[in-house]
């Protein structure tokens, strides 16, 4: 079975949710996927998950860690079970294409950018759409919440990054950050700081209660920058950059401690992640144009695996926040996501 | 987290009114211990809590049908306690996910209840003071569910005349919880042990009626406001255990805070949270000002901030979360003005321009620029990139806090058996939970 029959089935006019009910049965290992260093990968895809018919943006595992939510071209943001790949449920509602999604803190709203412009949050208890945050001019790219879940960021086309009152629908504040589209904003783990990154190449970080720029930090190149986030404890951030390269920036000093490359970056927003897991073995992952995504060691910036099976450029990942569980997924060619999980995960019985 | 980022020399004490809160006809608002939250009280017996991320009302504590007279917070700001003049002191939880949020009990007294607080160890204790002048231990817990009216102990051989007991007019617990202290309208302090309610101090101050009482956190200052106009600050003996007899003494004054050319009477005080500096709110009837005093250097008058023409009603002082893990010393003031206006104080930092450019510093004075030796030197690229490789090779820790230190410990020590005693049968006031986000309902829905 492939995904591009799937499409096609979703082309006919088939419900979405019927099409989620057949892709629950795919679950397959997938052969092909053992390389020459099979005896060393950690990492064995477990699950294809289909049902977006276009490319797939964002994918982020919920706080608990049970269900996954992905978004994609097709204007659908998709909630799958993050242990079996079941689907359980679609929402719709944007008129565009969703760019990224964020889960709040509690796991029981989901906010989602899309290119009409608005950001909506969405309730896992009800099941609906609950509020449309309008404000910004242009394609809305990325969003994220508060560690507290009172305030969403966004960015987006429109150059600014927009702080906003979940609870009221409100803009509360407009950073004239950028001088091109930001692709990426997030806040640190205390919620006092803001991070950016933009087409501009510029990574900028921002207190959050006063708005005021605080750092600026700038490679020597100025590539454009697709991803930044911070680490779990703030003291650093990871930039991904259009130059092929991956960077580990201590902000306060201006210094890129690590750097990774392999993978290929060069036309797309990619995204990457921190190991989620809590063990020793730390690593980082991301996405890669040459349909394949790269797992480093955090420490030796060594290609600790290459995750091979999609069909065309990997826009998303997401890496689970208590198992060593990683997710990937691709663009037109083969919206589907891949769930790869190593042979340690052990599944919590609910 | 923003510590490192912002510059460090500032003014620790606010001087600009950051933000107002509109209300309708607020009488009084306080900081929650963690900054978090704004609590207002309201004349028509509404309180309301404010979110200080978004400074918009998130919760409405709709019980009371009369002024609110006092509203206090449980230590890890789950509990809140309003106390009205319709006879009644509301506990409210707010970890309930409805709004307005649960009840949590009602305490019915026989008079208007001007003045009620929790117990700084278990939010279960509750301290009320009533307009008719007494003082009262309501203890919550399932096991010594009482209520225990306070009384100064009659001497015998004291005559009828000089017997008669005093109006207590203010009642606070210390920051131990160790001892209630309760100022009476001849000008006394008398002091309780909170566990076995026996009197073991009694002061005699100058001053008048005392109108309220402020502690620094450290327990060992009292700042007292009396009918006089003055704010006197008193360090406190150490009392003897319970039983072994009443602390007699007069207290004088180590510092007296007053307004020398207006004259004018205080409404509101309240200390730093490190105990650096006071702030008092002078009830002027045409202005909105607060003085700020200076205690590490002994009580000099620094600043009076000037806030309109809105009469103060009330003010607290508190450092704020966000800013607290790395600016300990960096404190906000709330204030509430007569025609229901609130202000959030702080200290502004300076906008710096520099950090809108990378790799730019900006320095306060012209310095001699020293080029570095191999500052223009040629390098072979492939020697750089091994070099930067090589740098690389250091770990990285990038889960661990550093700043741990700074969380506060989830149980308070235990140093003595009041402290025990308070512990017992402990509330479920933890620092993990969470007030849930309740969405507005929304107008832009189909």
């Amino acid at each position: 079975m492939n995904s591009e029959t799937q499409g096609k089935d979703l082309a006919t006019n088939i419900p979405p949710t019927q099409v989620d009910g057949t892709a629950s049965d795919i679950k397959m290992q997938d052969p092909e996927n053992q390389s020459q260093e099979a005896s060393q990968d950690r990492f064995k895809m477990r699950f294809i998950l289909s049902g977006h018919n276009r490319a797939i943006s964002s994918l982020k595992f919920s706080p608990d860690g049970t269900l996954l939510a992905s978004s994609g071209a097709d204007k659908l943001i998709k909630i799958w079970d993050a242990y079996s790949g079941e689907p359980m449920r679609t929402f719709e509602g944007h008129k565009e294409g969703v760019s990224d999604v964020a889960w709040s803190t509690d796991g029981e709203y989901l906010a989602s950018a899309s290119d009409d412009k608005s950001v909506k949050i969405w309730s896992m208890k009800l099941n609906t759409e609950v509020k449309t945050l309008l404000g910004h001019t242009s394609f809305v790219f990325c969003v994220n919440y508060n560690p507290r879940s009172n305030l969403l960021v966004s960015g987006g086309f429109d150059e600014t990054v927009r702080v906003w009152d979940v609870a009221r629908g409100m803009v509360l504040k407009v950073l004239p950050a950028h001088s091109d589209p930001v692709t990426a904003v997030s806040f640190n783990h205390d919620g006092t700081l803001i991070v950016s990154c933009s087409m501009d190449g510029l990574i900028r970080i921002w207190d959050s209660e006063s708005g005021q720029c605080l750092k600026t930090i700038v490679d020597d190149d100025n590539p454009i920058c697709s991803h930044v986030k911070f680490s779990a404890n703030s003291r650093f951030v990871l930039v991904s950059t259009q130059d092929s390269t991956i960077r580990l920036w201590d902000y306060h000093t201006s210094r890129c401690v690590k750097t990774y490359t392999g993978h290929v970056n060069r036309i797309y927003c990619l995204c990457v992640c921190f190991s989620g897991s809590n063990s020793k073995s730390k690593y980082i992952v991301s996405g890669s144009e040459d349909n394949k995504a790269y797992v480093w060691n955090l420490q030796t910036r060594k290609v600790m695996q290459v995750l091979e099976g999609h069909r065309d450029a990997v826009l998303a990942v997401a890496t689970h926040p208590t198992q060593e569980i990683i997710a990937t997924a691709s663009m037109e060619k083969d919206p589907t996501i891949r769930l790869w999980w190593p042979d340690t995960v052990v599944v919590p019985s609910t | 987290m923003n510590e490192a980022l912002i510059s460090p020399f500032n003014i620790t004490h606010p001087t600009t009114i950051q933000t107002p809160l509109y209300t309708y006809r607020a009488l009084l608002s306080r900081f929650d211990p963690s900054g978090r939250f704004v609590g207002v009280g309201t004349f028509d017996g509404s309180a309301y809590i404010y979110d200080l991320d978004t400074r918009a009302p998130v919760r409405t504590l709709d019980g009371h049908v009369k002024n609110i007279t006092s509203l206090d917070w449980s230590r890890h700001s789950r509990y809140v306690l309003t106390s009205s003049k319709d006879w009644n002191v509301i506990i409210w939880d707010l970890s309930s996910t409805c709004d307005p949020p649960q009840r949590l009990a009602t305490i019915r007294l026989d008079a208007p209840v001007s003045w009620a607080s929790f117990h700084p160890r278990n939010s279960q204790i509750i301290l009320i003071l009533t307009s008719t002048g007494e003082v009262y231990l309501q203890d919550l817990r399932p096991s010594y569910r009482e209520r225990f009216e306070l009384c100064e102990p009659q001497e015998e051989g004291e005559d009828e005349e000089s017997g008669r007991r005093a109006a207590m007019t203010v009642a606070r617990f210390d920051p131990s919880g160790k001892q209630i202290f309760v100022g009476t309208s001849s000008g006394h302090i008398l002091v309780f042990n909170t566990r076995t309610r026996i009197m073991v101090g009694r002061h005699k101050t100058g001053g008048g009626t005392m109108k309220g009482f402020e502690f620094a956190k450290s327990g060992r200052r009292l700042l007292t406001n009396s009918s006089d106009r003055t704010l006197r600050q008193y360090n406190l003996p150490t009392y003897p255990q319970p039983g072994e007899g009443v602390l007699e003494t007069d207290l004088e004054p180590t510092h007296r805070f007053n307004d020398p050319i207006t004259k004018t009477a205080w409404n509101a005080m309240s200390y730093s949270p490190d105990g650096e500096w006071l702030a008092g709110g002078s009830a002027d009837p045409a202005s909105h000002k607060i003085y700020i005093w200076d205690i590490s250097n002994d009580g000099q008058f620094t600043a009076a901030l000037d806030g309109g023409r809105e009469q103060l009603l009330h003010l607290h002082v508190r450092t704020l979360e966000a800013l607290h893990l790395w600016h300990p010393s960096k404190s906000a003031i709330v204030s509430t003005a007569l025609h229901g206006n609130i202000f959030l104080w702080h200290s502004p930092n300076p906008e710096r321009w520099g950090a809108f450019a990378g790799g730019f510093e900006e320095v306060d004075e012209n310095v001699e620029y020293e080029e570095k030796e191999d500052e223009f030197d040629i390098e072979d690229e492939e020697e750089i990139h091994k070099r930067k490789m090589k740098a690389e090779e250091e770990d990285v820790d990038v889960d661990a806090i550093s700043d741990e230190t700074h969380q506060k410990p989830q149980f308070l020590p235990q140093e003595n058996e009041d402290d025990e005693w308070a512990d017992l049968e402990p509330d479920d006031d933890c620092t993990s939970w969470k007030m849930k986000i309740i969405l507005e309902a929304s107008d832009s829905l189909p």
